[in-house]
């Protein structure tokens, strides 16, 4: 809507005006640094700073022949997955049972949602009282019930499922929310007419209520991978980052940089983290965007 | 009648459950923030604060006491500040990079909304890029960046890294709301004669008020939250609270659940009250303004 007055060459100051800072504040805090990295990851720079030499791509193949490495990408892998499907599966499952009106059901909404909302670094610490074996309230209730008491927090078979657990608390409200946006966008007139043919509640979710939140699910599940993708803080909480049994790659970054002090290694570590952070993002992008031209505003 | 109602038993009983799972574990937090440190990590549990009376040794109850909130004004075993110190940080931190970012992205959202300017979508998808970069792959150049330019251990780096950091959310929550204010409102004033920054200040800033404080919302929660650059960007001067909780850990004297709880209720309420505030807009806060309802 720029008026005639304010285009033209010579006047472009004005929206660059506008938009210019940010993109600046952007592109050195994201730009910059990207690049500067790359530099770095075919060096040997340390983390105290001294003097350091160009290596040549020595860090990359220390990378790609380390087991951490491969670990770290297990984990993570296996943590993105597990983590999107149950909160997808209970997020959709808890707006399907809340979606109809009930007295109290803002408030309801409004409690469950508030997990997702707190500091995970400090909801993490807060979770190693809660499932402490010897003290913690969860054994004591498994007890008082003749139930196993494992231990959730040390045993190397179940940290990571204790770290899980943890993020399937914080964030199926995040799903349970998208969906609940989802289920709002089907018109009542569907299921109306879905009635009058007489149409079993299973055909109806199959072929009426699944089919019309999935595009809403998709943008919740990547971008929630996105997020799982980069998980450090709830790792770093529980188990402390350095744990090879829960060590996510963003803990293995910190590991090599600031236990190990290996910047230029750490920064080639960090690329081969991006190049699948990227990929993911990209994913949602193009998703995200496809939506847009699909249905317009509305999504 | 009988296959109906026990479907809606299982609906009642499946949101029952989870409703409990999901809120048990914070009711758990007061009641540990009011016992005593010994009553935190009993292994007989300790359900209940006894309302009056004598305590049998064993029992459930627990004599109730706010010694672990008293204790947040007092260093712990180890540490060199108190909790109070550290809030103190979070709150400078927040409020500071939650301006800057909210003022920057509202005006970029600006510039996007209602100019046309080349490469529009492509700038767009770039800033939301930025949000999916984990902060330990650019914490390493940004902190060789930062011994550079002494920012290292001060508020001023955090507060720009957070800016930056939360730009992204910014500018796409505010696109969104501004894109909902319709321009003739300014196209007028233009007509009449206003520059296109008084138009922005006196026209567009008043309507958008509303949205810039729900961003304002998640851009301090944001920050508020963050821990990885906070961690490895400090050891010393700018420490914000998740930092020094995380930093209480392996201490010598065992954790103090008590103290640990109080400091993270007290942290955490902002936010809750946050949540309840925003709660109509927190769909779009979550999903970067990309759905709207």
């Amino acid at each position: 809507m720029a008026l005639r007055g304010e285009q033209g060459p010579g006047r472009d100051w004005i929206k660059y005006g506008f938009v210019g800072p940010a993109l600046l504040v952007l592109i050195a805090f994201n730009v910059f640094p990207l690049l500067y990295s790359i530099f770095l990851s075919f060096t040997n720079a340390d983390l105290v700073g001294g003097a350091y030499q160009v290596i040549g791509v020595l860090n990359y193949e220390v990378v790609f022949s380390a087991v951490k490495y491969a670990a770290a990408l297990r984990t993570t892998a296996l943590f993105v997955v597990l983590a999107v499907a149950i909160e997808l599966v209970l997020g959709f499952g808890l707006a399907l049972a809340l979606r109809r009106r009930f007295a109290g059901r803002a408030i309801v909404l409004t409690v469950l949602l508030v997990p997702m909302m707190l500091p995970q670094a400090v909801m993490g610490l807060y979770w190693k009282l809660v499932l402490n074996g010897n003290y913690g309230i969860l054994n004591q209730v498994l007890g008082a019930l003749h139930l196993v008491q494992p231990q959730w927090i040390t045993d190397p078979d179940l940290k990571f499922f204790s770290i899980l657990l943890i993020d399937v608390w914080m964030w199926t409200p995040f799903m349970m929310l998208i969906s609940l946006a989802g289920l709002n966008v089907i018109p009542p007139s569907i299921y109306e007419a879905a009635a009058i043919d007489r149409a079993s509640p299973w055909r109806v979710f199959r072929r009426i209520t699944l089919p019309m939140c999935a595009p809403l699910l998709g943008l919740a599940a990547l971008l929630r991978a996105t997020d799982a993708l980069k998980q450090f803080d709830l790792v770093a909480a529980v188990t402390g980052p350095n744990d090879g049994t829960t060590q996510t790659l963003s803990a293995l970054l910190y590991q090599v940089v600031f236990r190990d002090g290996r910047v230029g290694l750490g920064a080639s570590y960090s690329y081969v983290i991006l190049v699948l952070v990227i990929a993911l993002a990209s994913l949602f992008i193009r998703y995200l965007g496809s939506l847009q031209k699909k249905h317009g505003e509305a999504v | 009648m009988g296959r109906l109602s026990e479907v809606k038993l299982l609906r009642w009983l499946f949101i029952l459950s989870y409703f409990a799972a999901s809120t048990l574990p914070l009711a758990w937090l007061v009641l540990t923030s009011i016992k005593s440190k010994a009553d935190s990590i009993s292994v007989r549990p300790k359900l209940a604060p006894a309302l009056s009376g004598e305590v049998a040794p064993g029992s459930i109850y627990f004599e109730p006491n706010l010694d672990g909130y008293r204790q947040l004004s007092q260093a712990y075993a180890g540490t060199n500040r108190a909790f109070l110190h550290y809030l103190g940080n979070s709150i400078v931190v927040g409020l500071f990079s939650t301006l800057a970012a909210v003022l920057i992205g509202t005006c970029c959202a600006y510039g996007f909304s209602r100019f046309r300017v080349g490469g529009a979508r492509d700038w767009l998808f770039f800033i939301l890029s930025t949000r999916f970069l984990p902060p330990l792959a650019v914490v390493v150049p940004v902190l060789v960046m930062y011994r550079q330019f002494d920012l290292e251990n001060t508020h001023l780096g955090l507060v720009v890294l957070y800016t930056s950091f939360n730009l992204s959310l910014a500018v796409w929550l505010m696109k969104g709301f501004i894109d909902e204010i319709p321009p003739a409102y300014e196209e007028a004033a233009l007509v009449d004669g206003y520059s296109r920054f008084q138009v922005f200040r006196r026209i567009v800033l008043p309507r958008a008020a509303g949205g810039m404080a729900v961003t304002a919302v998640f851009c301090l929660i944001s920050a508020w939250n963050e821990y990885g650059f906070a961690m490895t960007l400090n050891n010393q001067d700018a420490i914000t609270v998740p930092v020094y909780f995380a930093g209480l850990q392996g201490n010598v004297r065992g954790l103090p659940w008590p103290q640990i709880s109080a400091g993270i209720l007290i942290f955490v309420a902002p936010i809750i009250a946050f949540t309840v505030l925003v709660r109509k807009h927190l769909l779009r806060g979550v999903t970067f303004g990309t759905i709207k309802r």
